[in-house]
């Protein structure tokens, strides 16, 4: 037995072989170049000699009222879209995947805003919500005669959530929906006969069997939803006083803008810890679950 | 049916075609503003550059776009990793400081100085150097429907209730004027009186439409109100000087119109495009925008309601003067160039007469001096204006050319739309400002 | 009667998430002219000017050339990453190899903002020579792609009955024998999903395509804003609702022919039974 579990385990390592290579090839070289700017002084005019300064850097960053301000505004913006995605996405995957069983081109259409780049959606609304040439203020003024700051100081937030929420929620429909068809249909038949009702089913046998998937689908969406970049660049910029900076925006601008590069990557390595530190932990607890199961 | 086939296939040959032929092989690379006016002009230049009988092949120039979105970042990369992608650059006023590192001073043509003029040519100079050939400049008019101010100026009921609007909001009585003649408060008490939450008989829903996204850019637009009050970055003893009366007025001014409906209420999240559109729905009655809308919102193609009925000036005036922020946009020869004597010798024929009057003939926006550009002014008058303005009202902050600069913008927006949107006091948005320049600007 | 109900919902959900693209669609048909007098959804007098201003091949602009860049640099980075996913999964997932550091390590990529590699990744593509080319750009789409399709594809392995595999053991086929002829058609949907997930965000893929080409690799979303800049910061709204539609056809293209790959009761019953 513990010879066959070694060889399974080098024959395992054969096949991750070429993913660990690809990443060590291509980011092992930024990494520690990276690593190495986390604890410098150094600028574009030094890039080729950036001087060693200790954790400076570091102290700048979580000194620095903005990095908190956008680390609350990211979790905020991701852990809200990411709900609310895959509410609606598990919604209508499971509602209308009788419709979407016999015609595949029905998801096309739901699959339509993940086509457009999230840089070029920003655009877009810049212009759908300006109050004399976008359509929506044009319709609340002719039918209610009167119009929402939609990107005041107060709404900002809510508009993107809402904004990021309409291009993403197709992206947990269609995760959802590929699990719920992959739930055997005896398991269903079985059920029926025993007399569960839809939603009986639902609740007891479907809903259990896609909890992996809605795991990884809030996962996913709220590491996307904490990282969004694109839409907000360009619709609000940071926002007034940065109020609509996400992480993304506060280290792209403390490396462009400010031409921080040090602090910018500082950020980015605690960034990469603390997530990593949290996935792991989340790793661990259920892999101990999963222990306890068998 | 034969003949649609046909035609698919002719557009077919021409996609696959078009993918396989490259750019030409071009020896001096340059790489130019994308879209827009700038980009028309810096293709007649090149093409009639290139077409000279004594141009060696090797010395032909070829053009190269980025996006527009990102451009300076990308830039910023491009030159510091040591790029040979292109020889010549764009680089703008602002922004000198940070990329004269990565690029060598150049000679210009014996003509220039008469050409553009010392204070043109200083927009594209740093530490003494001259690093570029200022080719486009960018000012502030203040654009304003006559037709309203016509009306107003003949009525006298709507110039008691003109009165009474700025006494209620200002402090004082004022009588309406003609924009030329306008202090800041005359613009302020305007742009009260035609706004319908102010005064519910405004023809116009806003009297004015003010740029306040957290962005670089609007920061220029707004500072020529704070500098017609004597603000400027820092005095000749290198203090910071923005925490100020001045700097003050000109953050209230702005504070004023917002909370009193003067300005659409999404204004926080307007930059210039937004700023355009609400000023050509013929809903806003004046506004401060750069120079390059004009063609825009002079045009009946373009801006059907508001195009003949638009008029522009300079921006209005206070006790310190009058005063309209410039800066110029530019081409200059990158450190790292393959072929530096041909990028030499175009930048030397740019900046030369003949190429000064292809390029304003064929829609840049050169600052000419006067006796030059009378040789254009018949086909471009407005550059009779920008000329005339960047000489007489133009000014750059003190500190406005340094490396931080573009740091300094950006700071101000962050603390400024920070008190414009009610998110921190005037007196921390003055006090972080302060506090962060003398970082970013100390020797 | 639900069948009415369900029609209902899937109308107000295709209206409602796909209204920016029904905006875009509408203005995509207007004139300069129209777009400043009329913001609605309908359009008075519809042209084909601001597609034609799109499909002008020029010296400099050639949405040909920008298309065919993003399809290749998308084919890359996509392809790429399940390549290299997919084995690494089946690790993953059944030799709970890596599961405690690779697997988040990789996951976590997706959290930071890559742009902070954009300097280093320069200059080694500078000294790789290639900056400008095609596989540089897929090559970072893939590292882009790889965190997103590697979750998908161990969650997908570790809903496949160990049995199955088991069993093919016992018949004595290899690892790679049994990721290849059992798992890989058995994980069709799930390696279908990464690759059209993967697709989409190279496409759409904007900064690194910004930062790391300059003429010959130019993909799309760079090319796109080429055609409807104006003077000043301006945008030429019309021209640029053109583009987008034209960007997003190709992905929208794919995605109806993938989507048969996951829809209907497929094989699911089978598998697993």
């Amino acid at each position: 037995m513990t010879t066959r579990r070694k060889i399974e385990i080098s024959e395992f390592r054969i096949l991750a072989a070429p993913l660990v290579a690809f990443l060590v090839l291509f980011l092992g070289f930024p990494a520690v170049v990276n690593l190495v700017y986390s604890v410098s002084e150094v600028s574009f005019e030094t890039l080729r000699r950036p001087a060693l300064s200790g954790f400076g850097n570091f102290a700048a960053v979580l000194g620095d009222a903005a990095f908190w301000r956008a680390s609350w505004f990211s979790f905020r913006f991701g852990l809200l879209t990411a709900v609310i995605e895959c509410g609606l996405g598990l919604f209508l995957a499971i509602f209308l995947s009788p419709l979407i069983e016999k015609r595949s081109w029905l998801l096309a259409i739901l699959m339509m805003p993940l086509m457009v780049a999230p840089a070029l959606v920003g655009l877009m609304y810049r212009l759908v919500l300006h109050e004399f040439v976008g359509p929506v203020p044009y319709y609340l003024w002719a039918y209610l005669g009167a119009s929402i700051s939609f990107l005041g100081a107060g709404s900002a937030f809510w508009t993107l959530v809402a904004i990021e929420t309409l291009q993403w929620t197709p992206f947990a429909l269609l995760l959802f929906y590929m699990a719920y068809q992959a739930i055997p249909a005896e398991v269903n038949e079985a059920a029926t006969l025993d007399g569960a009702g839809g939603l009986q089913r639902l609740r007891h046998i479907e809903l259990p069997l896609m909890r992996p998937t809605i795991v990884v689908a809030l996962l996913i969406r709220f590491i996307d939803g904490f990282r969004v970049f694109d839409n907000v660049y360009v619709l609000t910029g940071s926002g007034p006083g940065g109020s609509t900076a996400s992480l993304s925006i506060y280290i792209y601008e403390a490396f462009f803008k400010q031409g921080a590069i040090g602090k910018a990557v500082a950020a980015s390595v605690i960034l990469f810890a603390v997530s990593f530190a949290v996935l792991y932990g989340l790793n661990a607890i259920a892999a101990r679950r999963k222990g306890k199961g068998r | 049916m034969r003949h649609s086939t046909m035609k698919i296939r002719a557009l077919y040959a021409a996609c696959m075609l078009s993918l396989f032929t490259g750019p030409a092989l071009a020896e001096v690379t340059v790489l130019g503003w994308p879209g827009g006016p700038e980009e028309v002009a810096l293709r007649a230049a090149a093409d009639a550059y290139n077409a000279k009988a004594d141009l060696a092949d090797a010395d032909k120039v070829e053009l190269l776009f980025f996006n527009r979105d990102g451009f300076w970042d990308k830039l910023q990369a491009d030159l510091a990793a040591g790029s040979t992608a292109f020889d010549i650059n764009l680089l703008a006023t602002y922004s000198i400081g940070r990329y004269a590192p990565f690029m060598e001073p150049i000679a210009l043509s014996d003509e220039a100085k008469a050409v553009y003029g010392d204070s043109v040519l200083a927009t594209m100079q740093y530490q003494g150097e001259q690093y570029g050939v200022p080719t486009d400049l960018s000012l502030h008019f203040m654009y304003y429907r006559k037709d309203l101010i016509d009306a107003l100026l003949n009525d006298d009921a709507a110039k008691a209730k003109y009165a009474e609007i700025a006494e209620k909001h200002l402090g004082k009585k004022l009588e309406p004027k003609q924009p030329d003649a306008w202090d800041w408060d005359d613009y302020t008490a305007t742009a009260l009186y035609f706004t319908q939450a102010v005064n519910p008989d405004s023809p116009t829903r806003y009297g004015t439409v003010l740029q306040m996204k957290n962005l670089l850019f609007n920061i220029m637009v707004w500072q020529s109100l704070p500098r017609a009050y004597g603000a400027d970055w820092r005095d000749d003893g290198g203090k910071i000087t923005v925490n100020s009366d001045a700097y003050r007025k000109g953050l209230e001014v702005y504070k004023l119109l917002y909370d009193a409906g003067a300005t659409p209420r999404d204004s926080l999240s307007y930059e210039f495009a937004e700023a355009n559109a609400a000023y050509a729905s013929g809903q806003v009655a004046a506004m401060l925008q750069w120079n390059a809308a004009a063609g825009d919102l002079t045009s009946t193609e373009k801006s059907p309601a508001v195009a003949e009925v638009t008029d522009t000036v300079a921006p209005p005036s206070g006790p310190a003067g009058r005063f309209t922020h410039i800066h110029g946009l530019g081409f200059g020869l990158n450190k790292n160039a393959e072929n530096k004597d041909g990028a030499v010798r175009f930048l030397k024929w740019l900046s030369s007469k003949e190429a000064a009057l292809i390029y304003a003939r064929n829609n840049g926006a050169p600052a000419l001096t006067p006796e030059v550009v009378a040789e254009v002014a018949g086909e471009r008058p407005d550059l009779v204006k920008l000329g005339e303005f960047a000489g007489k009202y133009g000014y750059v902050m003190n500190g406005g050319t340094s490396a931080k600069a573009l740091s300094v913008y950006e700071l101000q927006a962050k603390e400024f739309t920070g008190y414009w949107s009610g998110q921190q006091s005037l007196d921390d948005a003055l006090a972080n400002t302060e506090k962060g320049m003398a970082d970013l600007l100390k020797e | 009667m639900i069948a009415a109900l369900r029609w209902a919902v899937f109308a107000i959900a295709a209206l409602a998430l796909n209204f920016p693209i029904l905006v875009t669609l509408s203005t995509s048909f207007k004139s300069a002219r129209e777009l400043s007098a009329n913001p609605g959804l309908w359009v008075w007098s519809p042209t084909l000017e601001n597609y034609l201003a799109v499909f002008q091949v020029s010296e400099r602009l050639n949405i040909f050339l920008y298309l065919f860049n993003s399809l290749a640099v998308s084919l890359i980075g996509t392809g790429l990453a399940v390549a290299l996913a997919l084995p690494a999964a089946y690790a993953i997932a059944r030799g709970r190899l890596g599961e405690r550091t690779l697997l988040p390590l990789i996951v976590n990529l997706r959290a930071v903002p890559l742009i902070i590699f954009a300097i280093p990744l320069y200059m080694m593509f500078q000294w790789l020579s290639l900056l400008d080319t095609r596989i540089g750009l897929g090559l970072i789409l893939a590292i882009v792609n790889l965190p997103l399709a590697l979750v998908i594809l161990v969650n997908a392995v570790n809903d496949v009955p160990p049995e199955l595999d088991e069993a093919a053991l016992m018949d004595g086929a290899s690892r790679t024998q049994i990721l290849v002829r059992v798992l890989a058609p058995v994980c069709r949907p799930a390696i279908v999903t990464s690759l059209i997930f993967g697709f989409i965000t190279a496409w759409n893929e904007f900064l690194f395509g910004l930062m790391l080409t300059t003429s010959k690799a130019v993909p799309i979303t760079v090319g796109a804003s080429f055609f409807f800049a104006a003077s000043g910061g301006g945008v030429q709204w019309g021209v640029a609702s053109a583009v987008m539609i034209v960007g997003a056809l190709p992905p929208v293209l794919l995605g109806l022919v993938m989507y048969r790959q996951i829809s209907g009761s497929m094989t699911a019953g089978a598998i697993k039974g």
